[in-house]
Formats: structure tokens, C-alpha cells, sequence
């Protein structure tokens, strides 16, 4: 009996928890999804709620902390509280002013006017200062965030010019890189920090940067961006904007940016940014969304209103280890590319979201289209078709055994010699990179190559990068649209500039495939003068020809291949709440979130929606 | 005999055990009936045909195909799981029971330690020195090895209880030896109770490694059910409504956990002669 | 010496004997992650290095290995080197005698991954989400799953047989399915509930009506998505063992001897309770890890998913301070109980009159 009335008290309980949590929601759910919000709240018509760019927790905003270490918008090269000297437009690859504004750029200095406006949001103007002390903290402190600076710029020459604007030129590092093109990705990347606060912060701490990296900078920090911390917390992060920015007056014509507050929720799984930007939760997003189109009636929109929705930027691909035969063997390697399914990895892979891939390490796209050359794409590349990758094989010397039942039992070398199963590494739950790998073990092994899928934890993929220690690898080199792509996309394939053989501690960081050693019979020293040559050349047609002779050579040796084309952000939004988002009939900005580089203006353009 | 008999009188262990056979005859047999093809047929998440009746994973491989390869493997890692954390449970908790004292302390120890170790931090960590990376062995041996503790607490408390009895203590006084009254005098007597552990291990390791798949860190060597659940995930299945990419899956693991189940439930209730009134 | 007080003896023995579990779980979860070869610090490269030079890499790769104490510091503060000027690793048992001795000073380090975070304060965000979001689900669960299993057993009749296939289908349900189709129908296709979250993102987090009701409301599906399932486990266990103690001997000798129906079922759930006390003392134990599918299904605040992350990339500070946590809880949630079940079990009561251990 006693049991009955424990019962019936709990389930009075139940329903009471159940109508007080009904309750409560009703009252904040209007806060939710429509306008209004309550005084302690932020309004949705002045928010503007943005994700994917932040996916643990917040764990420090120091400007000098690693770029993997800060929280949004502090990391990545954002724009919203730090900001750069120029920005990159990658629809058109110009380079619009921000602390400064780009006067010329040749092969001994690249030269930038600072805006006489700047300033940092205690009072105190931006100099050169600020931007000597950011560009050259690894000649002090060796493990500096920003010391890869100084292999490629000698010095900072500073001379006032009329109108006590300060010019700033960037010097060329001749005996070190000689590359003024990697200068200019530095200028729309590198952002700049107050000098005066943190050579006070050094100071105090003796003089120790790592101590200095310590700090988290999350109160009120100097900055000279167009807003600032509010509020964060393992949820979310709130900046809000600055009614003083400098750049209002000096590059909107006084127009402050439309959102008041930007809120930045951290999500723990893929799902919820689309559920969240259908719902108009979110009002953007730089995540991969599956089947964009099932999408549309719920408000998701993007660049284009067709397939492929996205503008394409970066080149997801399998690196090869050449060092290790048979993948030492150019025929081997362009008979795995010509055995690889490329449609079925747009269609089932990537949704779609993308142009058909090329061959070769340059897009027929965007701003390198230009470089591209159809008739040597045809010449010397190979697409898919599994017959003439059978072909190939069986030229070369390697013949497949299969099983009764169809399937690949093994193969052999020229020798006779039966060759070992390759893997190719990926990363584990990285769904869309596991899905381009199934179907390109699909191809190898139906052409006869006795290569599988070897998923392994992050914490095995990313040692394994750097170290060689794989037979193929997925691998996403160049990630970001830069104004020194595609140069930058050959020299992370194919340069020998650090060349050292796999095994010990031994870590490349670039071609990590270990194409084209130095020490090797077969060294093609083209390949590393190209690269050296590259970014020097200031003639257009000069570019062509030099692209278009690596090309060539990339596509004959094949060290590594190329899946499929994926933009360098996917730029998803939603209208619910803001208007006027950029796209292919509006394009004002470039795809990105509004505080990537160029596309930061966005946050100008945005108007809220009636 | 006569067990079967009073099992066979329940209906609960006639619809169970008629599950649990259908289960496992369609994933012995079923392969050898329905043609399992990896390859791809069709697009992204097609909806269900009369070819294919549960439709297309995103890599447009036929669903029917891949449940029944999941469900040999869920099967495979269930009782894996089940043999190994009910051998480690029994014999851990039947002799700790049995001896008390400060074999029975250390023994309480050692269940404790395995209790704060939480099973995927093991996980990751074995499964990272492993060339293969995770397999579903491995999983299932994991498995096994991090939930034998609670089996190993229910049978101590068994043998502790019995330990007592006269027969026992008869036993002891003839000289007999430990493993001897173990395995003659207490074995037989908790068999029964041994035997439902193992089921409920069974269907605890299909669930586990359903879950431990949806974590991310599934068998890299196979498709399981939980993979096919953790993949459906991954892709957005749920926000666009596919219902197949999910539902089936879903059901084909309840529907073993519950035969489990059943059986388990009237196996109590024939052991329990009140049951029976 | 403690003879004479056998119940003040048997806390003290248990005690003890948890006291040595605890230092040989921390001591097992200290070198566990270290046993494997891959150093977080190459993790850490592996990402951060892309495009960096040689010289730059090492630099960066040797400035983490100081922040973070896994080499050697000489007395000006500079790394020691070997004689090919490599930095030389700090031995385990080296960090080990660090680790203890920032134990006993409260300090738990700096994560690696979420650098410059105190480990401490990691834990002091996140554990009372992961508490507030399972202590109730699990207490209330388990209550209503008892009740209504220890109904269903001496009951029977119609109340068992549509209760208990019920009960039993729930249980039998992965409860991490369970959770999203929760999303799907109530967050998605009828938006009656926030899909994901610890409250609005429109609200600051504070000490307000509005706060706290957001907070109510976005643990709605969390908590179904946990409780539903966990009552119904729990109702066929106390089912089960009910059934059981109904069976057992001392209940047909105390019906033999003509006791009241009512003090027979006080000692037959009494008796069948202990196991079920057990269990609620394990699940609140592993509450702390296990709230990590809830927290991925609703992107829930909780300590779950920092603890993966810091076990996938080898965050040794992070993974010794949550697993310290999950050990500590754990183990007093078992000696709790171990100590409850000695005070209400007859069986082990006897056994201490005596003078035994148990």
C-alpha cells in the first residue's frame, strides 16, 4: 500500500516537472525563434548568430597565443577584434585596404600605406610599431605564433609621407625565401596587436613570452576591431560591437555595422548547425551540410541558388608515399588516378558541391582558372577509366590475382614479386573524407591494386602527416583561398625545399609524400626551380608558362591526387533574421562568413529582415 | 529436460527464444538467400523500392545488405562480450564469494579499478597500438574485458550466500579442495543464475558497441549496426528525414535486446516456482 | 584492538580498502595514456605545422615540450639537450612525482589542447551541467523504475503483463537513438522544444526567471531522452529481483509462520532492493563519463566531451584530471553503499555481529 501512495506522489511529480518546463519554455521560446528578448537577453533583431568557426571549448583570445589555441574571433585570420593590414578579396583578387591599403609590390619590397585613422579602441593610433612588433616577435622569441615571418621579410623600412601617413616597406629575405608572393598572404593574414600593451605585458613577465602566452586577454582587451568580447562561456561567445571603431568613419562613410551583437554558439555535433540555421537559430554557417537542396524550403540558402551552391577553393586529395614501391612508380601512381571514380565522389561524397575535378594541381575555376590548360589537362593527365588504368598496370609489369568469387586477392610487381596491402589513412568519423576514401578502395581494388581504407583516430593521423609513415594519406594542403594560390597548393605537393628521408624523428611539412628527393638519381630539379621562380614572376604570361610546365610535370609523375574541388568555406545562410547576404546575383563579398577578409564588410551590408 | 519443459511452457520464452533463432538464422543464413552486395546501386539515400526495400545508404549501397552484415557483426561482438565478461565475472566473483577474507578484498578491488576506468578511454588507448586500429574483435574483447564487473558483483553475492549452506560446509569439512567445492558444489547451483548473466552480457555488449560506435570509435574493419547508425548520424540522415537510415537499424537492435530480454525474464520466472502459479 | 566495536572496525576496513583502490586507479590512469607511443606534442605539430619550415618546426615542437613539462629544464631555465642537441624527455615516473605533488597542492596542471586552461577550472564548468543534467535523471529514473517494478512484481496480473513488455521494450531501446528521434519529432518536425543546448543563446547565463526557465526548458528532451529508458531498466530489475526474493526461503518460512502479508513484503523489498542499490551507486559513479552521448545528442554543456577529446589527442593533464574525478566519484559512491548494504543486510549484518569481515 505504502508503494501506491510513493506513486501516486511521483506522478504528481512528473507532471508538475512537465507543466513547470512547458511552461517556462513558452515564455522563453518567443525569445528563441522570433524577435523581442527579455532585459537580460539579446535581442534577436540586433544579433546576429554565426557558427562552425569555433568547435571546443573558448579557451584563451590572446592575439598571441597559437592560431589553434584562440577562440573565435581571435583565431583563424578573422577580422572582427584584431584586424590586418590588407584584405583579400578571393572573387577578384584585389587587395582592399584595412590598417592599410596596398601602394605596390615587386621583387624587393611590398609597400603599404597604414591608414592615419587606425586606432586601437584605448585612444592610441595604429603605427608601425604595432606592426614591427607582431611581424618581427620570432627574431626575439624563436616560437613565436608569427616567426614563419621572418624567413620571408628581411626587414620593415618606415618613412613618413605626406599627410604624416606612415609607409611601410616589406622587405624581401634574398638569401632566405626570395618570395614576395608568401609576403602578401602574410598581410592579409598576420593580424595586428597593440605593441604598447603587450611590450608593458612582456615587461612584466619578464621578458617571457611564453608567460605572456598564459594570459587569456579576455577582459576588455585593446583591440582595433569592430567588436569586441562581451560575454563567453563552453556555449557560446558574445562580441559586441564598438560604437568608436575607427573604420566606421574611415572606410563605411560613417555607417556603424548592422548587428549589435554577434553570437558565436558551439555546437558538439554536425546535425545541429543545419538544425539550428532551418530553425533560424542561426542566421550562418561554415559547415558541411549534406543534401543543401532538401534545405531550401526551410530558408537555407547559398552562393549560387543551383548546383554546385559553393564557390570552390581547395583540393581534398590523397598524398602519396613515394618513397615506397609500388608507389615509388609514376605508372603505378597515375593508374591508381585513373582508377578513381571522381563523379561518384562529388555526387555521393560532397553532395554535388562542387565543379568536376581536373587533372592536375590547378582548378579551371576562379581566380587560377586563368593558369589552367585544357589541352595539356588532356595531353598529360588521366582521368577517370578503369580500363586504361588496367592498362597502365599491365604495361608496367604488375599483374592482379582474383578470387573466384570476383574480388582482388593480390598483386604482383614486374619481378613476380607479390606486393604487400597499402592503406590509405584517414582520419576516423571525418564522414565526408571516409567517403571519398570507400569509393576511391572501390576503384584500386576493381582495377586490380590491393589497396583498403585504413581509418585511424585523429590522434594517429596527425603524427602520421608530418612523419611519412603511411602508403597514402588524405590530406587537404592549402586550405585557405590565398593571394599566392595556386603556388602555394605546388609547393605543399611537390617541393624539395626541406626534403629528409622517412624513419627517426624526421618530419616534413610540406610534401609530405616525400616526391622528388634530392639525393635520388631521378631528382628533377625543375620542379624546385619552378617553385623558387614562381613567385618572383611579376608577368603574367611568364606565370602561365612557368604554372603550366609544373602542371605538366605534376600530372606525368603524379605524386599525389586530387579528389574533388571543395570551396574554402562552406557559406550557408539563412534570411529569417538579416538580409542582404552576398551571392552569385549580388556578389558584394566573397562566400565567407562575415569576418573572413573581405567578406567582413558584409556586416555592413546586412539589413535586418521586416 | 524437464527445464526445457517449464521454459518451453512460458510464453515469454517461446516468443524470445523464437526472436533471438530468427536473428540469428537470418544472420547465419540469410546471405546464402539474399545476395549481400557492397557495390554501389543507386543514389544518395533512395527511398525504398520493391528491389530494394529499405532503400540506399549515402553511399547508395543497399540497406538490406548492409543490416545483414551489421547484424552478424553485432551478433559476433555480443557474444564475444558476453563469453568474456561472464567467464571473467563468474570466476572472479565465485571464488571472492567463496574464499571472503582479503582474497575477497583484493578480488572487490580489482572491480572497483575496472569500474573507474571508463571503457573507452581503454578504448582509444589499445585500440592506438593496434597497426589494424579497431577491430571488431578488439571491440568486442574491450568490451568484455571493462563490463565483467557487474556480472562478477551479482555472482559473488551468490556464492557468498551459498557458502554457508550445509552441503558446503559438509563439502569443506571432507577436505575438500577449493577449485573442487567451487566447481562441484556451487557451480551447479548458480549455473542457472550464471547463464541469465550471460544473456544479459550478450545483449549489453550489442548495445555497447552500438554505443560506442555513435562516440566514433566503432570497428574500422566492418559495417556493425552501430556503425550504420553512427554513419546515418554523421550524414545528416535525421534532419532530412530518412527514416530508413535509422529506423531499421534501430529496430533490428531492440528486437535482439528484447528476445534477450524475454528470455532472460522467463528463465527467472521457471527458476522461481512462485512464478509459475 | 577494534574488537570490541566490529561496526567502527568494518567502515575503517572498507575505507582502507578504497583508499588503496583510489591510489592504484590514479597511479593506472596516470600511465595508461602514457603507455602508447604517440606524444600529444606530435599531435599538436601535426596540425599546427603545415607549411613551416624545418627550423621553425622544431623551434615551435620544443617550446611546447617545455610549456607543457615533458623535457627536461636545466637551472637557467633553458631546455637540456643530449649530445646531438636534441631536448631531453622527461622520464615518466619523473612527471609522475610532479603530478602528485601538484595533486596534494590542488593543482591539476594546464590542459594541453585547451591551452592555457587550468584542468581545474575545465572541470569546475562543466561537471555541474553534467551533475544537474544526471543526478535528477538518474535519482528520479531509478525511483519511478523501482516502484513500479516492485508493483509489477507483486501485482501481476493485467498491470504486469502491459507494464512489464513495456518496461522492457524501453530498456531494450539504444537510448542514444532514443534521444534523437526526441530531437526529430519534438525539436524538429513539431518545434515544441529547443533541439540542442543548456539554455537560449539569447540570454546571459545569470541568476534570473528567464535564465532558469530556459534552462528548464532545454533540459526537457535531455532528460526524457535519459529517464525513460533508465526507468524502465530499473523496473525490470526490481521486477526480477522481487520475483526472486518472493521465491527465496526465509519468505516461505516467514509466510509459514503466518506473519503479515504486509512485514513479509517489507523484508521481501528490503532484500530485493540491495542489488537495485548497487546499481543506482554504479550509475551515479559513471554519470560523469556517461552524460558524453547525451552531451554529442543535444550538444549538452558536460564534462563528456572534454574528457574524449582529451583522451583522443593524449591531453595527459586533462585525462588524469577527469578520471581522477570519474575514480573519486565512483569509488564513494560504491563505499556509500557498500557501507548502506552492511547496516541493512541481514545476511552481512549477522556477519559483522560475529566479528567477521565481510
Amino acid at each position: 500500500m505504502k508503494c501506491v501512495t510513493v506513486l501516486k506522489r511521483l506522478v504528481v511529480g512528473a507532471a508538475l516537472l512537465g507543466l513547470v518546463s512547458c511552461g517556462g519554455g513558452k515564455d522563453s521560446g518567443g525569445g528563441e525563434t522570433a524577435g523581442g528578448g527579455s532585459e537580460s537577453g539579446f535581442a534577436r533583431g540586433k544579433t546576429l548568430y554565426l557558427a562552425g568557426s569555433q568547435w571546443g571549448d573558448p579557451n584563451t583570445f590572446n592575439p598571441l597565443a597559437e592560431s589553434w589555441q584562440a577562440a573565435w574571433p581571435v583565431n583563424d585570420k578573422f577580422n572582427l577584434m584584431y584586424e590586418t593590414i590588407l584584405s583579400y578579396n578571393s572573387l577578384d583578387g584585389k587587395f582592399e585596404p584595412l590598417l592599410g591599403t596596398l601602394v605596390s609590390r615587386d621583387n624587393d619590397k611590398v609597400v603599404v600605406d597604414l591608414n592615419p585613422n587606425a586606432k586601437w579602441s584605448d585612444g592610441q593610433p595604429v603605427t608601425s610599431a604595432d606592426v614591427k612588433f607582431v611581424f618581427e616577435l620570432g627574431r626575439r622569441f624563436p616560437g613565436a605564433a608569427t616567426a614563419f615571418a621572418i624567413d620571408f621579410i628581411s626587414g620593415i623600412k618606415v618613412e613618413t609621407i605626406d599627410g604624416g601617413v606612415e609607409r611601410l616597406s616589406f622587405m624581401v629575405d634574398k638569401t632566405k625565401r626570395n618570395n614576395p608572393l608568401v609576403i602578401l598572404d602574410h598581410l592579409q593574414a598576420i593580424r595586428i596587436v597593440p605593441a604598447h600593451v603587450f611590450e608593458k605585458l612582456l615587461a612584466d613577465n619578464g621578458n617571457d613570452l611564453g608567460a605572456v602566452q598564459k594570459l587569456k586577454i579576455d577582459k576588455d582587451p585593446v583591440i582595433s576591431g569592430p567588436y569586441n568580447i562581451e560575454h563567453y562561456s563552453n556555449e557560446r561567445i558574445v562580441i559586441r560591437r564598438r560604437g568608436d571603431y575607427w573604420g566606421n568613419e574611415a572606410l563605411y562613410g560613417g555607417k556603424l555595422p548592422a548587428p549589435e551583437y554577434i553570437i558565436h554558439p558551439i555546437y558538439k555535433n554536425n546535425d545541429h548547425f543545419a538544425i539550428a540555421l532551418q530553425k533560424g537559430d542561426i542566421d550562418a554557417s561554415q559547415t558541411f551540410m549534406p543534401r543543401i537542396w532538401l534545405k531550401k524550403k526551410d530558408g537555407v540558402s547559398t552562393w549560387y541558388d543551383d548546383a554546385p551552391y559553393f564557390v570552390p577553393g581547395a583540393m581534398p586529395m590523397l598524398l602519396i608515399n613515394t618513397t615506397k614501391a609500388p608507389l615509388n612508380d609514376p605508372q603505378f601512381r597515375r593508374a591508381m588516378a585513373a582508377a578513381i571514380s571522381y563523379a561518384d565522389i562529388k555526387e555521393l561524397a560532397v553532395s554535388g558541391y562542387a565543379p568536376d575535378v581536373q587533372p592536375g594541381l590547378i582548378m579551371n575555376q576562379g581566380l587560377e582558372g586563368k593558369y589552367f590548360n585544357a589541352e595539356d589537362a588532356k595531353e598529360f593527365g588521366v582521368t577517370c577509366d578503369p580500363e586504361n588504368a588496367k592498362k597502365i598496370l599491365a604495361a608496367a609489369g604488375y599483374k592482379s590475382v582474383f578470387k573466384s568469387d570476383g574480388s582482388l586477392d593480390y598483386m604482383t610487381d614486374k619481378a613476380g614479386n607479390k606486393l604487400p596491402t597499402m592503406s590509405i589513412t584517414v582520419p576516423a568519423g571525418w564522414s565526408d573524407w571516409e567517403a571519398m576514401v570507400k569509393i576511391a578502395e572501390k576503384g584500386f581494388r576493381a582495377a586490380g591494386m590491393d589497396i583498403r581504407e585504413g581509418p585511424v583516430d585523429a590522434s594517429l593521423y596527425w603524427p602520421a602527416l608530418p612523419s611519412g609513415n603511411f602508403d597514402l594519406i588524405m590530406h587537404k594542403p592549402a586550405a585557405s583561398v590565398t593571394p599566392s594560390l595556386p603556388w602555394n597548393r605546388f609547393e605543399s605537393v611537390m617541393s624539395s625545399r626541406n626534403w629528409v628521408p622517412v624513419g627517426g624523428d624526421n618530419k616534413m611539412n610540406e610534401n609530405q609524400g616525400r616526391y622528388n628527393s634530392p639525393k635520388d638519381k631521378g631528382y628533377n630539379p625543375k620542379v624546385d626551380e619552378l617553385l623558387k621562380k614562381i613567385p618572383t614572376l611579376e608577368k603574367e604570361e611568364d606565370l602561365a608558362v612557368a604554372y603550366r610546365e609544373l602542371n605538366r610535370i605534376f600530372m606525368k609523375d603524379q605524386p599525389s591526387i586530387p579528389l574533388c574541388y571543395l570551396p574554402e568555406q562552406f557559406y550557408e545562410f539563412s534570411s529569417k533574421a538579416w538580409t542582404n547576404w552576398p551571392t552569385s546575383a549580388n556578389p558584394y563579398a566573397p562566400p565567407l562568413l562575415p569576418m573572413v577578409g573581405a567578406s567582413t564588410k558584409i556586416l555592413w551590408g546586412l539589413q535586418p529582415a521586416k | 529436460m524437464k527445464l526445457l519443459k517449464n521454459l518451453l511452457k512460458s510464453p515469454m520464452f517461446v516468443i524470445g527464444a523464437s526472436l533471438f533463432l530468427l536473428t540469428l538464422l537470418i544472420a547465419l543464413v540469410g546471405p546464402l538467400f539474399y545476395k549481400i552486395t557492397m557495390a554501389r546501386v543507386g543514389a544518395q539515400y533512395d527511398a525504398p523500392t520493391a528491389k530494394f526495400i529499405l532503400g540506399m545508404d549515402d553511399l547508395g549501397r543497399d540497406y538490406v545488405s548492409l543490416l545483414l552484415l551489421g547484424l552478424r557483426s553485432s551478433l559476433f561482438v555480443g557474444f564475444l562480450a558476453g563469453v568474456i565478461a561472464t567467464t571473467i565475472g563468474t570466476l572472479i566473483g565465485i571464488y571472492g564469494g567463496f574464499r571472503g577474507g582479503v582474497v575477497d578484498d583484493i578480488l572487490n578491488m580489482v572491480t572497483n579499478l575496472f569500474v573507474v576506468i571508463p571503457s573507452f578511454v581503454v578504448l582509444i588507448l589499445i585500440s592506438a597500438s593496434f597497426s589494424e586500429g579497431r577491430s571488431l574483435t578488439l571491440i568486442g574483447v574491450i568490451i568484455g574485458m571493462t563490463t565483467w564487473t557487474w556480472s562478477a558483483r551479482a555472482v559473488r553475492a551468490q556464492s557468498a550466500a551459498l557458502k554457508s549452506k550445509d552441503h558446503i560446509s559438509l563439502a569443506k569439512l571432507n577436505g575438500d579442495n577449493t577449485l573442487r567445492v567451487l566447481l562441484i558444489h556451487i557451480l551447479p547451483y548458480i549455473f542457472s543464475y550464471v547463464f541469465m548473466v550471460f544473456i544479459l552480457q550478450v545483449s549489453s555488449g550489442i548495445l555497447s558497441e552500438a554505443a560506442i560506435s555513435m562516440i566514433g570509435l566503432g570497428p574500422m574493419d566492418t559495417v556493425s549496426l552501430g556503425t550504420i547508425l553512427n554513419q546515418a548520424k554523421n550524414t545528416g540522415a535525421l534532419g532530412d528525414g530518412i527514416w530508413w537510415a535509422f529506423i531499421p537499424a534501430t529496430v533490428v537492435i531492440t528486437l535482439i535486446v528484447f528476445a534477450l530480454y524475454l528470455i532472460n525474464t522467463s528463465m527467472e520466472g521457471v527458476f522461481n516456482p512462485r512464478l509459475r502459479k | 584492538m577494534l574488537k570490541q566495536y566490529p561496526t567502527f572496525r568494518f567502515v575503517l576496513m572498507r575505507a582502507g580498502w578504497y583508499f588503496l583502490t583510489f591510489l592504484v586507479a590514479v597511479t593506472i590512469n596516470f600511465f595508461l595514456p602514457r603507455l602508447g607511443k604517440n606524444n600529444p606534442v606530435d599531435i599538436i605539430m601535426g596540425k599546427a605545422a603545415t607549411g613551416l619550415s624545418n627550423e621553425d618546426a622544431r623551434k615551435k615542437e620544443e617550446k611546447y615540450l617545455q610549456e607543457f613539462g615533458l623535457a627536461k629544464v636545466g637551472k637557467d631555465g633553458q631546455l637540456l639537450r643530449d649530445a646531438e642537441g636534441k631536448p631531453v624527455k622527461a622520464g615518466r615516473l619523473e612527471q609522475f612525482g610532479n603530478y602528485i605533488k601538484m595533486c596534494l597542492m590542488g593543482d591539476l596542471g594546464t590542459s594541453f589542447q585547451k591551452y592555457p586552461k587550468k584542468v581545474v577550472d575545465v572541470i569546475k564548468e562543466a561537471v555541474p551541467w553534467t551533475i544537474a543534467l544526471q543526478l535528477p535523471t538518474i535519482l528520479f529514473g531509478w525511483i519511478v523504475g523501482n516502484v513500479l517494478g516492485a508493483l509489477a512484481a507483486y501485482r501481476r496480473g493485467v498491470f504486469d503483463r502491459v507494464f512489464f513488455p513495456l518496461a522492457l521494450i524501453l530498456s531494450s531501446f539504444p537510448f542514444f537513438v532514443f534521444g534523437m528521434l526526441l530531437v526529430y519529432y519534438f525539436a524538429v518536425v513539431l518545434p515544441w522544444f529547443p533541439a540542442m543546448g543548456g539554455y537560449a543563446n539569447s540570454i546571459m547565463p545569470s541568476f534570473s526567471t528567464a535564465f532558469f526557465s530556459s534552462v528548464a526548458y532545454h533540459y526537457v528532451l535531455p532528460f526524457f531522452s535519459i529517464f525513460l529508458i533508465l526507468a524502465g531498466g530499473q523496473a525490470i530489475g526490481m521486477r526480477s529481483m522481487g520475483i526472486y526474493e518472493l521465491g527465496t526461503d526465509y519468505i516461505k518460512y516467514a509466510k509459514w509462520l503466518g506473519l503479515k502479508e504486509g512485514k513479509v513484503l517489507t523484508y521481501l523489498f528490503r532484500n530485493a532492493m540491495l542489488p537495485q542499490i548497487t546499481g543506482l551507486a554504479l550509475s551515479l559513479g559513471t554519470m560523469i563519463g556517461g552524460a558524453l552521448i547525451t552531451e554529442m545528442i543535444f550538444s549538452y554543456p558536460g564534462l563528456g566531451m572534454a574528457m574524449l577529446t582529451a583522451i583522443q589527442n593524449n591531453d595527459y593533464p586533462m585525462i588524469q584530471g577527469c578520471t581522477l574525478i570519474v575514480t573519486v566519484s565512483v569509488l564513494i559512491a560504491n563505499f556509500t553503499v557498500d557501507i548502506l548494504i552492511g547496516f541493512l543486510d541481514p545476511r552481512v549484518k549477522a556477519g559483522l555481529q560475529m566479528g567477521k569481515g565481510v
